[in-house]
């Protein structure tokens, strides 16, 4: 288990401010942020590296705040593996369990590992001359020896390409669920959070944004900021304004105005907000036709963007929009470039945020 | 190949020359004018003998000393971000652009039995002016400079990452830099110790000043010169060359490969 409470941390002129977070024991959790949004001073933060200026940190119940990082118990994987240049594989390996620390035998443990992440034909090479995936997979078991019962994981997969990405992923979260190994990540990849991730929370600018199951942050984003960055769809500026005269309590129809759309909502305030659209809710015909959906606009295919079994289709609404589709239906529909078609949502597919 | 890049290349490579030349000219030359016989009975000059045995044990305290002041010193400025760092940095460097004679002056007023200090250590039984260890402090502010900078740069190179790897793996900090960062700069801070270790055994300027006798090898040379002429100060002064291009060669090899 890790536990954060307020942590403020200070780098030269970049402040990590208000971060309480909390990891269950065996539990993955994902930090994801742009560059520049404090990852790393985070888990440099959590290892003990980082001096706090207030807050606390506990792992397992213990607050380890004042402690430092070699009484902490957690393996650390860099992006960049930071393997020791002057040892073999087997001594990088073995660094943390040599001449008996952490009570294991070094020799059996560099066997146990070696086996785990196929590393054995490796053992006894230099580290200079060995492939991204390779180091990454040394510098996984050099963390994993001693046992940690936390692991902290650095953009791990940046450095590798995306074949061995795919394989290295499977692994850890195999491994994750074998060891039960407690594990915070960093990486700016929302989609590694989806796969991977219990919990995510997403960092903006030394603060956390939003936290939450991967599927909540990337359903319910609360801010335009976080709609973009993970990806949940169109995002539109503009104005909602009550049209329902009701006055109750709790939300209201109202009417969304901006980025040359008029669009009928169910919003909880009035004011300047951000309506996101998520793709697959977007409903394309080519005929008008009577239908639940509140919101007709028409529309002009700009682009198809295939992915394998979807079909992305880029739309013009006198602005872009974005629709997400089976590609067979794009198929079944006839559409191609330039084609016009009639575009419509739910007023309760629009979240504002 | 075009005859304008010809051209630029004979230039180049005639004015590199030129240099290399005027470097390697007097050397040769001097390695040439002593027989044979001269060396050998310089060898056998028991006075010459004693200021070459001088000259490496007062070199060699003076980097042991520079080295055990200097290597932690060389550390903090590498890796420490503190206020004054830079300024720090500088008042180290001092010695590199003080002509030596000043320095000699410098400590000859600083390390003499009349000032605070000097008067001080001759109290506890450490004369510094006309004895040994006036030639150790002499070599110890001309080579300190050459030590400091090229073990900083030694510590520099390695990646600061490295240590806090070893912190979460069980090292304490200084577990980290005695496993990690300590072998991998050790080629640098040796090669820097010798460099300094060569500056003392080439010092001269200060020396002469602080203490003239016993002489140390530069000394010996220039009274030789200075007494008998040049036939007698060239065995010497080609002993004490070929010192110093071993020097070289040890440093060359001990250097990281350039790119």
């Amino acid at each position: 288990m890790i536990r954060l409470e307020n942590l403020h941390v200070r780098v030269g002129n970049f402040d990590l401010r208000d971060i309480s977070l909390e990891v269950p024991k065996g539990g993955y959790a994902l930090i994801i942020g742009p560059t520049g949004s404090g990852k790393t001073t985070l888990l440099e933060a959590v290892a003990g590296h980082a001096r706090l200026r207030s807050g606390r940190v506990f792992m397992h119940d213990d607050e380890v705040t004042t402690l430092p990082p070699e009484q902490r118990g957690l393996g650390f994987v860099y992006q960049q593996y930071h393997l020791f240049p002057h040892l073999t594989v087997r001594e990088n390996v073995a660094y943390g369990v040599s001449r008996g620390r952490a009570g294991l035998d070094p020799d059996t443990r560099v066997a146990e590992l070696a086996q785990m992440l196929a590393i054995e034909p490796l053992l006894d090479r230099p580290v200079r001359g060995l492939s991204g995936g390779e180091q990454q997979r040394v510098a996984l078991a050099r963390a994993l020896a001693p046992k940690p019962s936390i692991l902290l994981l650095d953009e791990p997969f940046a450095a590798v390409d995306p074949a061995t990405r795919q394989v290295l992923r499977r692994e850890l979260r195999d491994l994750h669920e074998r060891e039960g190994i407690t594990t915070l990540q960093v990486t700016h990849d929302f989609d590694e959070a989806l796969r991977l991730g219990d919990l995510v929370a997403v960092l903006s600018e030394g603060r956390i944004a939003q936290s939450g199951t991967p599927e909540e942050v990337f359903r319910y984003p609360n801010s335009a900021f976080i709609a973009r960055f993970v990806g949940t769809g169109n995002v539109i500026a503009g104005t909602v304004r009550r049209t329902d005269e009701s006055n109750g309590r709790g939300p209201f129809r109202a009417q969304f105005t901006g980025g040359n759309l008029v669009l009928d909502v169910v919003a909880e305030r009035e004011g300047p907000m951000h309506a996101v659209i998520r793709p697959e809710d977007i409903v394309l015909s080519l005929t008008p036709h009577p239908a639940s959906a509140r919101n007709h606009i028409n529309g002009r295919v700009a682009r198809l963007e295939r992915i394998g079994p979807v079909t992305l289709v880029h739309l013009d609404v006198g602005r872009p929009l974005i629709a997400s589709l089976t590609t067979q239906s794009v198929q079944e529909m006839g559409l191609t470039n330039g084609l016009d078609v009639i575009v419509a949502f739910k007023a309760t597919a629009i979240l504002l945020v | 190949m075009p005859l304008r890049s010809l051209v630029s290349r004979v230039v180049l490579a005639a004015l590199g020359a030129c240099l290399v030349l005027f470097i390697v000219g007097p050397l040769l030359r001097l390695l040439f004018f002593a027989s044979p016989a001269s060396l050998g009975e310089a060898f056998r000059d028991v006075e010459l003998r004693e200021s070459i045995a001088l000259t490496v044990f007062t070199a060699t305290v003076a980097t042991m000393i520079a080295a055990g002041l200097g290597v932690p010193l060389a550390y903090v400025l590498a890796r420490r971000n503190f206020r004054g760092r830079r300024f720090v940095q500088g008042l180290i460097e001092l010695p590199v652009v003080v002509p030596h004679p000043v320095a000699g002056i410098a400590l000859l007023l600083f390390l003499g039995r009349r000032s605070a200090v000097g008067g001080a250590l001759a109290g506890i039984g450490l004369e510094f002016v006309s004895h040994v260890p006036g030639i150790v402090a002499a070599m110890l502010f001309v080579s300190a400079p050459i030590l400091v900078s090229g073990a900083r740069e030694a510590f520099r190179s390695v990646d600061p990452q490295l240590e806090r790897v070893a912190r979460t793996l069980g090292d304490s900090a200084w577990g980290a830099f005695r496993r990690v960062t300590l072998p991998l700069a050790a080629r640098g801070v040796l090669a820097g110790s010798i460099l300094a270790w060569s500056r003392s055994i080439s010092e001269f300027g200060s020396i002469v000043i602080l203490t003239y006798n016993p002489k140390v090898a530069s000394i010996y040379i220039f009274d030789r010169f200075t007494t008998y002429g040049l036939q007698s100060a060239v065995p010497a002064a080609v002993i004490l060359l070929l010192v110093a291009l071993m020097v070289l060669v040890v440093v060359r090899v001990l250097q990281p490969q350039e790119r």
